[in-house]
């Protein structure tokens, strides 16, 4: 729920409402150059870095960066080869078949859980938390970790407390973006085994302009815990538009031609083990079901929602 | 360097200066007087009595902000943090009339910008404790900062949200669990067992076979179907106990047992006619197609592809001996065919997730010791 904090969201009106989990940004994380000394500053108009600084990945020298790139051209060729044929040999999809569940990522393959990166709290040293997502002894995959909402002392972090996996950027070939389409489906399936904690499913839908960057569709997966499996469906219907952990106050459908990422997070402020076992995560498409969006639409009065 | 460089850095952090000494976040100031610190009994009479002392002190109710952060920070040690009526008497602090804006300009440009993030930050707490406002709050933030006010916008759009995802568990908690032992793992084992309606809870004491060591209460849940199923063991595969598994319930965690036999063989549907499960998949197509039946759909729900669950229970120490008693009260109700099938008990390590902060610590602590010698 936005927080007025942060001065754009008082100042300029189309900005999203926005407060991260952390107050105020770590100085460590953005580099600036060295030599005068700042204060950390908020961005008015425009968000320069889509990770807001949170970018932990190595960058390689310029010279590197070209041999490393030399030497995958053999596989993006071959990617891009089948992508040709596929677009000569297929037609468009036009229906799903009512029922069945079309499996997007199955975890009876072990090599699938490289698709996913996890992240937590305590990568950034604003918690400690930590996780991981592992092979499950039963063969599936297993998000596994300790959820620890403490607070570290160093005078920035106000409270803390996460763990998530988020699956890779989906990509043709020659490192090129794209996103899924699931236009055809009204309904995600997934069929896991948690230990009676909630978790939140995240599908982000990242656009071009940095407005839509942190735009996140949130909905809440309740597990019964236990030895069963439990195959939860959820209508994309009911999906709530975020942006940084806040809900907005003018809620949207999913665009879900405009996927990027999807994800699963734990951040339901109870400290300990927590352990999430996954078989799979699907797409399904059910007739039955032909509620648009479930939050009202209602117009406000002005200046009062969005603002 | 260049110049422009310089320039534009200048210019930049003076602006971001100017606005932050206005929006500077209040948090880091300190207390100078900490009346909750004096009180010893932390109790919500002493908790309200407190607030009660900083009205009376002073009409003008000077340092009222940093009184409410020091309140709401010290709700948690007097257990009051998911009290509704704490929360009014903390806003009520917050003197009405004099900060509704009286004209668009301060309306827009957040009149009163500490008090109104001071009633905002109370309003999160409020929301992170899982407590709703009521109307009668509405009323009070309508009195102190204005239809306008950010606050209220706050506090509306948390009545927006909040009933909405209040009731959206499938699997009813009340809002105070029970504190026995014994009833939370009935909560838990019902939780569990949701997934097979005949199931039956029983509630059993170790008394009741002469042999066991610790006196304590059992709760099982087996259904008829799982009776059947272990009837169907063959007595030469042994049945395992597994465990200790955890499940959550709000933030109590309850221990529970397995008894699993062994791994039935997968249902072979082949009357289907139609089926297409083995046509190649068409490019294009994302998933599998034409493929009828799911991974792991099995004749009952208790025959999971990692063994079949033939029983569940909770013991009041989880220790071995209770366990043993629990087999033995399976066998005398309902299981006879118990007697003939060896059981091995295969109870895990704790996992090895841990918190990185006592790691943390222990170096930190070795650093010390290190650097003292």
């Amino acid at each position: 729920m936005a927080l007025f904090k942060n001065l754009k969201l008082n100042t300029f009106q189309i900005y999203r409402s926005s407060s991260t989990l952390c107050q105020t940004f770590d100085t460590s994380l953005l580099k600036f150059p060295s030599g005068i000394n700042r204060i950390p500053q908020r961005q008015l108009f425009w968000e320069k870095d889509r990770k807001a600084g949170y970018n932990s990945k190595e960058q390689p020298g310029k010279i590197q960066h070209i041999k490393d790139g030399f030497k995958e051209l053999k596989s993006e060729f071959k990617l891009f080869t089948q992508e040709i044929k596929e677009f000569i040999a297929a037609d468009p999809l036009l229906i799903a078949r009512p029922g069945e569940t079309d499996l997007i990522w199955c975890f009876n393959d072990p090599s699938i859980i490289n698709n996913f990166v996890t992240t937590c709290d305590s990568d950034h040293n604003q918690g400690y938390s930590s996780c991981g997502f592992d092979p499950s002894p039963a063969g599936r995959a297993l998000f596994h970790g300790y959820l620890d909402t403490r607070v570290p002392k160093d005078g920035q972090v106000k409270k803390a407390g996460y763990c998530s996996i988020r699956s890779k950027r989906i990509r043709k070939s020659f490192k090129r973006e794209t996103t899924f389409n699931w236009n055809l489906y009204n309904t995600i399936v997934l069929k896991v085994r948690g230990d009676g904690r909630s978790y939140l499913l995240n599908i982000s839908c990242e656009g071009y302009h940095d407005i839509t960057w942190n735009d996140i569709y949130h909905y809440v997966l309740y597990t019964r815990g236990g030895p069963y499996w439990q195959i939860v469906k959820i209508p994309f219907s009911k999906f709530i538009l975020g942006s940084k952990g806040r809900l907005q106050d003018k809620q949207t459908r999913v665009r879900l031609d405009r996927v990027t990422h999807f994800g699963i997070s734990c951040g339901d402020k109870i400290n300990g083990v927590f352990n999430l076992e996954i078989e799979y995560v699907g797409l399904e498409y059910d007739p039955t079901h032909n509620e648009e969006f479930a939050y009202e639409m209602y117009k406000t009065d002005r200046y009062i929602v969005g603002v | 360097m260049n110049v422009n460089n310089i320039l534009r850095n200048i210019i930049r952090s003076r602006t971001a200066n100017i606005i932050c000494q206005r929006w500077k976040s209040s948090d880091k100031e300190l207390t100078s007087y900490d009346p909750f610190l004096a009180k010893p009994q932390k109790t919500k009479e002493t908790y309200l009595e407190v607030i009660k002392m900083f009205e009376e002190r002073d009409t003008r109710r000077r340092g009222h902000v940093e009184f409410i952060y020091a309140a709401l920070s010290r709700m948690k040690e007097f257990g009051v943090q998911k009290d509704l009526e704490v929360y009014k008497a903390l806003v009520d602090v917050l003197p009405k009339g004099k900060m509704v804006p009286t004209n668009v300009f301060q309306a827009e440009f957040m009149h009163y910008p500490k008090q109104q993030q001071c009633a905002v930050d109370l309003l999160e707490q409020m929301e992170d404790n899982k407590v709703m406002p009521d109307s009668e709050m509405e009323q009070m933030l309508l009195n102190i900062f204005g239809r306008r006010g950010i606050p209220l916008r706050k506090y509306w759009r948390m009545m927006y949200w909040m009933p909405k995802f209040k009731n959206l568990s499938p699997w009813y908690l009340p809002d105070k669990l029970p504190v026995d032992t014994m009833e939370l793992a009935i909560l838990a084992l019902q939780r569990i067992t949701s997934v097979d309606s005949d199931t039956k809870i029983d509630i059993w004491k170790t008394e009741e076979i002469e042999a066991s060591l610790d006196k304590t209460w059992i709760v099982n849940g087996q259904s008829r179907v799982q009776q059947v199923l272990l009837a169907e063991q063959p007595p030469d595969e042994p049945l395992v106990i597994k465990g200790p598994f955890n499940v959550y319930l709000q933030d109590q965690i309850v221990t529970y047992f397995l008894l699993i036999g062994k791994t039935r063989p997968e249902y072979k549907d082949d009357t289907d006619l139609d089926d297409v499960s083995n046509i190649e998949r068409p490019p294009r197509i994302p998933g599998v197609i034409g493929k009828v039946t799911l991974p792991q759909v099995k004749n009952t729900i208790h025959e999971q592809d990692d063994g079949t669950i033939v029983a569940i229970c909770a013991t009041g120490t989880s220790s071995r001996d209770s366990l043993l008693s629990w087999i033995r009260l399976l066998e005398k109700y309902n299981n006879p065919h118990l007697a003939n099938i060896p059981v091995i008990f295969t109870l895990i390590a704790p996992p090895s997730d841990v918190s990185l902060f006592d790691a943390q610590q222990e170096k930190d602590t070795n650093k010390n010791t290190s650097s003292t010698n």
